[in-house]
Parts: C-alpha cells; sequence; structure tokens
C-alpha cells in the first residue's frame, strides 16, 4: 500500500480534450483557483502554447495576463506548462533564442513546472530544452515518455529512454504519457518495471486518457507498479478522451487500500463547479466510454475519424473508409512510427487520404509530411523507409521547404516590431497574425468571475436588454406567475 | 506557511456574511459560532455549519456567548477549526482570546497578544506612536492630583478619554477649568464599566477637525498601506458615511499620513490588517495620531472598492504565514467609493435603537453598487445587538459619480418593520457640503441639532 499524489490536468488537457481548447476563460480558472489550491494537487496541468493562443484567438484574453491572475490565487500548488521545446504557438519551428524567452517569461509569469515532450522521443532535443528551462529558472522538470503500440516502441525502447532522461540533472521526475489510452494493465506490468529500473530513484507519473476505458483500471494497478503520482480530471472534465475521474481514483485507491492525501470536500466542489460551468456554457461533459478494439490499430482519435467521414462524403467516397484506415496503418509505419498525438494523427491522415484518393501513393505530399521527414519535428523514432523517404523528398517542393531559412531570433523579431514592446508582446507577435494580437490588445481586461449559476439569468437579461422595451413581461408555469410592469417612462419596472 | 481549512467564525450579522462569502470563495469552510438569537440568522444558513456558543442550558447573554472567550475557543476546539476569525467587535481586539488561541493551537486571524495589548490601552498606543515619531496631540495621563497642571498646560478645551478602550465611551469635553474634577471622575467611571479599567488621559480638543484613517497591512516585517478613508460623518463617535479616498486632502498632508501610518506599522512588527485613526485639524492642515485600531473595520469596502482587493483573502493570507502578496507599488487606486451605514435606529427619535423584525428588505443592484447585510425580510433584530442592518457601499470613476450612484441607490433601499437610518441618510447625501466634500466630524452633530 502507497502514498499517490495526483496531478489535476481539468484546466489544459481537460479542456483541450473535450472542448477543443476553447471552453476555459480566465473568469472560468480565477473562480475555481482557490479552491484548486487547497485541494492538495500536487500540481495542476495548467497551459500550454497552444492554450496560449487559443486565449488571444479566441477570447481576446491576454494569456500572460492569465497565468500571473491565477499563480496570484493559488499561491501553493505548481503550475505546469507543456510543451516541445521547438515551437511557440505557430507550428513553425522557433529559433532556440525565442524559446529561452518564452521559458523566462512563463517563469516570471509563475509557472514552475514544466513538460517536456518530444513527440519523435528525441532525448537528446528533450535535454536540451531541460537544460534551457532550468536556466530559466523552472524548478520541476518532467520528461515525457510518450506511449504507443508499434513494431519499435517495446518496453526497452521505453527503457533506454527513461535511463537518458533519468540520467540528466535537468530532469527531475518522468512521466508515461498515454495520449490515446492504449495502455493496458497488462502491458503496465511489464513497462512501468522495466522504465523504473533505469530511473535512478527518480519519481515516476502516469498520465492516461480515458479514449477506451483501459485507463481507470492501469490506474489500479499503477501504485503497486512504483507510480507515484497519477494524473486525473474533475467534474465534466473528466473521462471520454480526457483524464479519469479525480473523485473516483480516490474512491478505487482507497477501496485497494492506497492513502490519498487530498480534501475530499474541496475535491467534490471543483468537480461541481465544472459540471455546473458544462451545463452552463452548452459544452460537453466527459462520460466513460467503452473499449474499441479498432481502435488500438489506427490509433486515430474520434475527432479525427469524424473529420475523415466528412471529407469523404464530401468527395463521394464514403466506401474508401477503412481503405484509408488501412492506409493509415501502413503511412505510420513507413513514416517511422511517429507518435499519433498532435500534429502527426493529422499528418498521417492526411498523407494517407492522398495516397487512396491519388491512387499513387506518394505522388502528393503535404507540406507538413515534407517537414517532417526533414526533421522539423526532431528526427524521427525510427527510420523513414528509404523508398518513402526518396519519393518524397525528390521532389521541388521538398527542395523549396529544405531552403527555408531558418527561423527569426529575437533580435530579429525586436527589430521589426516598434520600440518598448514588450517580450510577452513579442513572443505573442512572433506566434500569432498581428491582428489577433492587436484585437486583444484592444478588448477590454478579462472578466475575473464567474457564477455559472447566475449565467442563465445573466443571459435572459442580455437577451431582453437587446430587444425593444417591453411593457410587460410575464413569466407564467404551472405554480408560478411572475409578471413586470413597465412603468410611465419604462425606467422602473 | 499552514494552510487553514477550517474556520470558526466568532461574531455575527453583515460581518460574517461578509467573512463567509470570502472563505467560500477560497474553498475554506465555516462554521459560524451562534447564540440561541440567531441560531436561524442568514450567516447561520450561509455557513457550511454553525456551532451553538454557551453553556448548555445556560446564559444567552452577549458576556455568555460573543464576548466569551472560553466559549468561542471551546466552540472552535469542539467544531475542529484550524483558525479563528473574529471579526469586528466582540473579542476581535481582545489580547485574551489571541492567548487562548495560541494555547489550543488554534489560529487567530489578527495581530499577536502583544499588539492588541498595545492596541488596546490607549496610553501605551499613544507612546507607541511618540516613539515612532508620529505627531500626538499634547497631553497625557490624568492623574487626579496633576490632572489640573496638565489641563492647563495643554489649554482648553481638553478631551478626557478612556485608556483601555474606544467607541466614544469614557470620553468628555472640558471646556473650562471648573468642569476637569467632574469630568474626570463620571469619564473614569464609565471606563471602569466599560472596559474594566477606570484609567484617562488628557488630551487637547481639537475643532473643527476631520477624523481620517489609514488602513495597514502587513506580515510582521514589512507593512504597507492601502490608502485612507473619510470617516467624519459621525454621531456621538459612531460612524454614519465614509469614504475613500479622504476628499479635498493636500496631497502633503495625505501622503504625511499614510507615512506616519506605515512607521507605526513597522515599529510594531504590524501582522496583519489594522487601521490608524488620526485627527486633522483642518485650519492648521496638521494632524495627529488617535488609535490604532487592530482589526478589520466596518468601512473596509470602501477600501476594497478602490483597490480592488478582498482584504478577508488578505488577513487569512496573512494568519496562514505567506507574508505579504502586495508590493506597496502594486497597490493601485481607482475612482472614489463611499459607505452608508443603514441602522436600525429612529432618526426621529434622536436615532434611537429600533429593534424588532423585518418585515420588508429591498436592495438595489447595479454598476458599482455593493451591499453588504444580514437582512431579509423576517430577520429579527434583537435589541442585545449592535444596530447595523446593512451597508450600502457605492463607488464610481470619481466622487461626483459615485455620490450621484449613491443617492440613486439610497432612494432604491427599502427596508420595512423597524426605523432605519435611511431618510437620514438621503437627506445627507443631498446637503451641499456633503456635496463639496471634506466635512468636519462636528458636522452631523450640528445638522442635526
Amino acid at each position: 500500500m502507497s502514498e499517490v499524489q495526483l496531478v489535476d490536468v481539468s484546466l489544459r488537457d481537460g479542456n483541450q480534450s473535450l472542448w477543443g481548447a476553447t471552453g476555459l476563460r480566465t473568469a472560468h480558472i480565477l473562480q475555481i483557483a482557490p479552491v484548486l489550491n487547497r485541494i492538495g494537487f500536487r500540481a495542476l496541468d495548467y497551459c500550454s502554447s497552444t492554450a496560449m493562443g487559443v486565449a488571444v484567438r479566441t477570447h481576446r484574453e491576454d494569456p500572460w495576463q492569465r497565468i500571473r491572475l491565477t499563480r496570484a490565487a493559488m499561491p501553493d500548488t505548481p503550475l505546469q506548462f507543456i510543451g516541445t521545446g521547438f515551437r511557440f504557438i505557430s507550428w513553425e519551428r522557433a529559433h532556440p533564442d525565442v524559446m529561452r524567452l518564452v521559458y523566462q517569461r512563463l517563469v516570471a509569469a509563475g509557472i514552475s513546472r514544466f513538460v517536456v515532450l518530444d513527440p519523435t522521443h528525441d532525448m537528446s532535443a528533450v535535454l536540451a530544452t531541460a537544460r534551457m528551462i532550468r536556466q530559466a529558472g523552472g524548478t520541476e522538470i518532467i520528461a515525457a515518455l510518450t506511449y504507443t503500440i508499434s513494431a519499435v516502441h517495446d518496453d526497452p525502447f521505453y527503457a533506454g529512454i527513461a535511463g537518458q532522461a533519468a540520467a540528466s540533472r535537468d530532469i527531475d521526475r518522468l512521466y508515461v504519457k498515454d495520449p490515446a489510452g492504449l495502455l493496458t494493465p497488462e502491458r503496465a506490468r511489464t513497462l512501468i518495471p522495466a522504465i523504473r529500473a533505469r530511473l535512478a530513484g527518480k519519481a515516476l507519473e502516469l498520465h492516461a486518457h480515458g479514449t477506451i476505458g483501459l485507463s481507470p483500471l492501469v490506474y489500479l494497478a499503477a501504485p503497486d507498479l512504483g507510480v507515484s503520482v497519477l494524473q486525473v480530471a474533475c467534474g465534466a472534465l473528466a473521462d471520454g478522451s480526457s483524464l479519469p475521474d479525480a473523485l473516483r481514483t480516490v474512491a478505487n485507491l482507497r477501496e485497494l487500500g492506497h492513502t490519498v492525501n487530498v480534501d475530499d470536500r474541496l475535491l467534490a466542489r471543483a468537480a461541481r463547479y465544472f459540471d455546473l460551468l458544462a451545463a452552463a456554457e452548452g459544452l460537453p461533459s466527459g462520460r466513460p466510454r467503452p473499449y474499441d478494439a479498432a481502435f488500438t490499430r489506427h490509433q486515430l482519435a474520434g475527432g479525427v475519424l469524424t473529420t475523415l467521414r466528412r471529407q469523404l462524403a464530401e468527395l463521394g467516397l464514403e466506401d474508401r473508409f477503412e481503405a484509408v484506415i488501412e492506409e493509415v496503418t501502413q503511412v505510420r509505419a513507413e513514416l517511422g512510427y511517429p507518435i499519433m498525438v498532435t500534429p502527426f494523427p493529422q499528418m498521417v491522415m492526411g498523407q494517407a487520404l492522398s495516397n487512396v484518393i491519388s491512387g499513387a501513393r506518394y505522388s502528393v505530399v503535404p507540406d507538413q509530411v515534407i517537414r517532417y521527414v526533414l526533421g522539423s519535428f526532431g528526427k524521427p523514432t525510427a527510420d523513414v523507409e528509404p523508398w518513402v523517404l526518396d519519393r518524397i523528398l525528390d521532389r521541388p517542393r521538398a527542395r523549396e521547404l529544405a531552403a527555408e531559412p531558418p527561423p527569426p531570433s529575437v533580435a530579429e523579431l525586436r527589430q521589426r516590431l516598434p520600440r518598448g514592446t514588450t517580450d510577452e508582446e513579442l513572443l505573442l507577435r512572433f506566434g500569432m497574425p498581428g491582428e489577433e494580437v492587436d484585437a486583444m490588445l484592444a478588448a477590454a481586461p478579462a472578466a475575473r468571475h464567474y457564477h455559472p449559476e447566475l449565467q442563465p439569468i445573466l443571459r435572459l437579461l442580455r437577451e431582453l436588454g437587446s430587444r425593444p422595451p417591453a411593457q410587460r413581461l410575464v413569466l407564467d408555469k404551472p405554480g408560478f406567475r411572475l409578471s413586470l410592469t413597465g412603468g410611465g417612462d419604462g425606467a422602473r419596472s | 506557511m499552514f494552510i487553514i481549512r477550517r474556520v470558526l467564525i466568532a461574531n455575527r450579522g453583515e460581518i460574517a456574511v461578509r467573512v463567509i462569502g470570502t472563505c467560500q470563495r477560497l474553498g475554506i469552510e465555516t462554521v459560524l459560532a451562534v447564540s440561541e438569537a440567531d441560531a436561524d440568522s442568514v450567516p447561520a444558513r450561509l455557513a457550511d455549519r454553525t456551532i451553538r456558543l454557551g453553556p448548555a442550558g445556560g446564559g444567552q447573554g452577549v458576556a455568555e456567548t460573543y464576548l466569551s472567550v472560553p466559549a468561542v475557543v471551546g466552540a472552535a476546539a469542539a467544531a475542529g477549526a484550524d483558525a479563528i476569525h473574529p471579526g469586528y467587535g466582540f473579542l476581535a481586539e481582545n489580547p485574551r482570546l489571541a492567548r487562548a488561541c495560541e494555547a489550543a493551537g488554534i489560529v487567530f486571524i489578527g495581530p499577536g497578544a502583544e499588539v492588541l495589548e498595545a492596541a488596546g490601552d490607549k496610553l501605551a498606543a499613544r507612546a507607541h506612536a511618540v516613539a515612532a515619531g508620529l505627531p500626538v496631540l499634547p497631553g497625557g495621563p490624568a492623574e487626579l492630583a496633576d490632572a489640573g497642571a496638565l489641563a492647563e498646560r495643554i489649554g482648553y478645551p481638553v478631551l478626557v478619554k478612556a485608556a483601555g478602550g474606544g467607541g466614544g465611551r469614557g470620553l468628555r469635553v472640558v471646556r473650562e477649568p471648573g468642569q476637569l474634577g467632574e469630568a474626570l471622575a463620571v469619564a473614569s467611571a464609565e471606563a471602569q464599566a466599560a472596559f474594566g479599567d477606570p484609567r484617562v488621559y488628557l488630551e487637547r480638543y481639537v475643532s473643527p477637525a476631520r477624523h481620517v484613517e489609514v488602513q495597514l497591512l502587513g506580515d510582521g516585517q514589512n507593512v504597507i498601506h492601502l490608502g485612507d478613508r473619510d470617516c467624519s460623518v459621525q454621531r456621538r463617535y459612531a460612524k454614519l458615511i465614509e469614504e475613500a479616498p479622504a476628499p479635498l486632502l493636500g496631497e502633503t498632508l495625505r501622503v504625511s499620513m499614510r507615512v506616519a501610518a506605515v512607521a507605526l506599522g513597522l515599529h510594531l512588527k504590524y501582522r496583519g490588517l489594522g487601521t490608524v485613526e488620526f485627527l486633522v485639524d483642518t485650519q492648521r492642515a496638521a494632524f495627529y495620531f488617535l488609535e490604532l485600531n487592530a482589526r478589520i473595520q466596518v468601512e473596509h469596502p470602501v477600501t476594497e472598492a478602490v483597490t480592488g482587493l478582498d482584504l478577508v483573502a488578505e488577513q487569512i493570507a496573512i494568519a496562514e504565514g505567506r507574508g505579504l502578496r502586495l508590493s506597496q507599488a502594486g497597490v493601485g487606486f481607482r475612482g472614489h467609493a463611499i459607505e452608508c451605514r443603514i441602522n436600525a435606529e429612529d432618526p426621529a427619535a434622536g436615532l434611537r435603537p429600533s429593534p424588532g423584525t423585518v418585515t420588508s428588505a429591498v436592495f438595489p443592484a447595479g454598476p458599482g453598487i455593493r451591499v453588504d447585510t444580514h437582512i431579509q425580510a423576517g430577520s429579527a433584530v434583537p435589541p442585545a445587538y449592535d444596530s447595523l442592518l446593512a451597508k450600502l457601499v457605492v463607488s464610481g470613476a470619481d466622487r461626483a459619480q459615485a455620490l450621484a450612484r449613491l443617492r440613486g441607490a439610497l432612494a432604491r433601499c427599502q427596508i420595512g418593520g423597524v426605523a432605519t437610518t435611511l431618510p437620514l441618510l438621503s437627506s445627507l447625501v443631498d446637503d451641499m457640503e456633503m456635496a463639496a466634500g471634506g466635512v468636519d466630524a462636528g458636522w452631523l452633530e450640528r445638522r442635526l441639532g
């Protein structure tokens, strides 16, 4: 029996998995932040550059200010930023100078815990990023071991990269990140001990999505295998393609005799808050998902499959769905088994679709695939099939992309911007179209309070306010009648 | 650092509602200590739990409940609370409660017992103010034998004040030597009755004067101010209208008072929320230390309105040992705020308390309007407790906007069943002198006649 700590992912991964990263605004977060602070979570998965971009683009809110305000509202629980170390908001590769500034500003704003995630498991890239984060002041740096099923991703593979990461002073702990929820309890029983044997005592966390319903079971096995932290989510932001529900996980762990030191009352309150928020904003609640055997083969998340069906229908090619799925499996192998986390599912799917539609494999190759093969996203985990490599690189577009100028440094970016532009604004302008940053700066500061229970009445009042003045408003239902009558000048009612 | 998870609120009325609100927002469980009379009050219904104060089947007077240190600490221990918030009044500044908390391993949300003792003894507070370099009015302890000589040195009129407490009790203005002996005797007897301490002292009586105070926040090492408030609209030393910032105060004077208040806070190594009260001699543009209130003030919402801070949350953060979360430069001031105290007092009967049952209560809402209250239709207003029903706090971009909003907001307040200060407040905010700002502490008494 052991003590298990929890990291809550509701605000970042929950929001991203279930609400397309667009559900939560600054006020939503600040309202519940003091409560989350007191639950006893080891840390909160809080932010990514994608989430920062959404704050600007969708909500016209300053993501840096959001971090500062959250930090002030929850001073005790570390806030985590997850990133690859080579890009910021935009999919373009960023200059190391720019990434250094990103990490410096994140630390200054209140982020202390960082996950370094290299989608191709290029550990030299991971360690270089970790070094950069440490120099910027990051106090806890976690290397991600992203789990997938393939011919190359066996236990020795993960043990090997875990050993490389754990040997670095810049990596404080590691976690098994299972973005597609593929890990079974059986595989966990071999994988986790193999990894732990190479960690030299560093802690191991587990982060498994519930995409096909496996993760709650894996979480029951994990503490006995030496996992000290489980990552969970609260209320409507748990389950489904998000992470296991915190309340249920705590109850299950205690049932098995483990100790979980969290404030149950506040945990229930946080869950209830996200439930109410989902209802008030019309956002879906995560639900436990059934097992899906085919998913382990293609590893395409529901959203990607839905998009594929729509695209095929638009082309009148609905009958090719299975063929495309088969092609996905093959393309993934030929490209060296990229792990199916953003941006790779979209990339593999795009290539598979082209191959099926054109009838000639790799006759059409999207830019993203060319960049992948050129190493823009890091070194592929396994070698790309030689004939596929030749096919992709032997085209004018590949030479154009290979000759692209290197990304701009901070000094070069600064030259393009007016004097006095802050570092935070410079980084946003690097990662996003200028007009979106302009619109954010022109908008009023983000609201800081949010009460889900008030939203229906506020919506009603806004609706009433947007209509021509009515002399009489009547609400009539069985056992209840409310009648408001306008005064002489319409000012009183 | 210690994270407070369950707090016992040892108070009642609007301040109990106020503290419950912040605790619930922060995720701190609230246990409200209640007397029998308050068992069904609004704060009792808002709190997560309530616990009865006082002996089972025993007395339910204030002395056995809200003023009983053993009852309050016993309730906190029984409820498993790890902290006590005392609100204002009752035991808020009682060093015995702070000490009893310490002995019971409960966090007292307020300054330490030594500071409470220094602030509670007005003569000690005056000595600390002098030591910290603050100006005080000429005066000193009034030993009967040489009180006459001291009064002569100060110059008439003089004010006789109680060393053991404030709130207007034990206060007498003496305008000529012949009145001194009797004033000392009456004041001393009043002080003995109110505070159990017959000591009185003399200070020069200044009139016209304004009552301006500076809000302090300290963590025992660092002390900052959160701006000033004017509380000159008062009757018999009971404040009725307060505002922030103090209007028509020269910038030099304002800055000097803020600096002086912080100096006193640093001298005392002040930890928590406190208020330094000053008397401002309007004719000489001079200010003098009056007293230090080592608790949250009734009028704290006007400071919250202009700073955007939650002062109860700051109190809790300090009590958790976090250290100041704000720097002086990080405290911004925006706009103007005015608070009106709506009391169950009858303006037609010399503001006599008007206990009873509230039959209807309608409060305004809107931009810049905040109402702190524990009253709704059906609420009892027992005679045993103070008569504050609600605080209407209105803010605006400037004083003119705040006043305009206040007039509208007051007009929309309706409280039935008990007589209230609402009509008086409405007439006061319509007054030309009030509109001009900067009235002195005698203004309301003169106006009432």
